[in-house]
């Protein structure tokens, strides 16, 4: 018999009201959401559906205003040090250099400065940014800054990795080129990240990436469907399989 | 788009940009039309020649005719791993002249490094007619992808990577 998988995250009706000068206004409304380990999940919803509060509400940032959210089966409380996020505009100090600004990220978590750099190390080869140490963020293209998102949300070696569209500021190519290099880096076995919860507003992306999708509505933000991606990787954009998950996620959002 | 051959400069463009062009080709069949490439990415043509034409100096692409077609090296590329991916990359850098030239004038140099300044100067040797801080760039972000150069910018030192 295998084993279930475990249950990472676990939003359990979960609703985010904000107080705003025209009152209390509800964003999110009984959001109910698991990822289990080693699962691929892309929410997909409108600007302003609330994804990103509900990736903060996942990592501790930003408290529900009911329901509740389980880590492995626990309540939540505080800023849950087993995840990690990987921002839109990267989140880099401009003043630090790729080596630093990796490290950066685990001066809470790890004590000893030489095995700080060793993880930081090992992140950034990961990543493909071996000779990039010294370089400052002022000095790379978008996508090497966005590896460098990435190397220092790894390096922390969180359970669950968040990511707020995290390919939406750069070019097309470049993010083309980011999809796949995340693909190869979430497929890697060996890494101690596998389960991923991922935040977009394109549709191909989710298909392209998730395997599991759950759309967010908007006003206020719901779920308004939950798909599982049954489509063997790499996915081919021109695939009519293909199409047809972008037809059904778009009728869904719609 | 024709070109005669690779002793030419490097454009500047995106590492990923240029990874991305690949996978994508890849991802269509390994062939486009040019222009539909650009229609189907939203891009501009002449960003998306840019990005052709360093794919082309690199041998991962071939435009015959208006097409961008995959040749097997960019398919090997498209393959690789992350890391791998750089290993050949760090191969395909050494046959390309420019790369030489600064590399063997490294090799001669103290420490086999030098000032920006140096290096500026050896590029517009090499290349007169080219703007130098702009293959400058193209050569420091190549060349640290490919862990063949490195570059300081607080002491502006170019080095061999090695
Ligand atoms: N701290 C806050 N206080 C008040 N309102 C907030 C707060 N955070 C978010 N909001 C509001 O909640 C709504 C959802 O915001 P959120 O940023 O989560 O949406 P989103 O889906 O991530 O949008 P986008 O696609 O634009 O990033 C927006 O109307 C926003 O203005
Ligand atoms: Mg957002």
């Amino acid at each position: 018999m295998t084993p279930q998988p475990e249950i990472i995250i676990d939003v359990e009706n979960v609703s985010k009201k904000f107080l705003l000068p025209q009152g209390e206004v509800t964003i999110l409304e009984d959001i109910q959401l698991q990822a289990q380990e080693g699962e691929f999940i892309v929410i997909v919803g409108p600007s302003g559906a609330g994804k990103s509060t509900l990736l903060r509400m996942m990592n501790g940032l930003v408290i529900p205003s009911a329901g509740r959210i389980l880590f492995r089966g626990k309540p939540t409380r505080g800023i849950n040090m087993e995840t990690a996020m990987v921002f839109q505009n990267f989140g880099l100090l401009p003043w630090l250099t790729v080596l630093q600004n990796v490290e950066l990220g685990l001066e809470n978590r790890v004590k000893e400065l030489d095995r700080r750099r060793e993880r930081a190390q090992k992140y950034i080869g990961k990543v493909g940014l071996d000779g990039y140490e010294e370089a400052y963020p002022r000095e790379l293209s978008g996508g090497m800054k966005q590896r460098v998102g990435l190397a220092r949300a790894l390096a922390v070696e969180p359970t669950l990795l968040l990511m707020d569209e995290p390919f939406s500021s750069l070019d097309v190519l470049s993010s083309i080129n980011l999809r796949n290099e995340l693909l190869d880096i979430w497929s890697d076995r060996d890494n101690v990240v596998n389960t991923v919860v991922l935040v977009t507003h394109i549709i191909e992306e989710a298909v392209e990436l998730a395997d599991r999708i759950v759309i967010l509505g908007s006003r206020p933000g719901r779920i308004a469907g939950n798909i599982r991606v049954n489509i063997p990787r790499p996915r081919q954009k021109r695939d009519p399989l293909f199409l047809e998950y972008v037809d059904e996620v778009f009728s869904l959002l719609a | 788009m024709k070109r005669k051959e690779a002793t030419s400069s490097l454009p500047d463009v995106g590492i990923s940009q240029v990874l991305g062009l690949v996978s994508h080709l890849s991802s269509v069949g390994g062939k486009e039309d040019i222009y539909r490439l650009a229609g189907e990415l939203s891009m501009e043509l002449g960003e998306t020649l840019k990005v052709i034409r360093a794919a082309e100096t690199l041998k991962l692409v071939n435009t015959p005719g208006g097409e961008v077609e995959m040749e097997p090296f960019g398919a090997k590329v498209v393959d690789a791993s992350i890391h791998e991916r750089k290993e050949l990359i760090f191969e395909q850098l050494q046959q390309i002249p420019l790369f030489k030239k600064i590399r063997e004038f490294l090799d001669e140099e103290d420490g086999h490094e030098a000032s920006k300044e140096m290096v500026l100067e050896k590029i517009a040797d090499i290349l007169p007619n080219e703007d130098a801080e702009h293959q400058f760039g193209a050569i420091v972000s190549w060349g640290r992808y490919a862990e063949l150069f490195g570059y300081n910018d607080d002491s502006e030192t170019f080095y061999l990577d090695q």
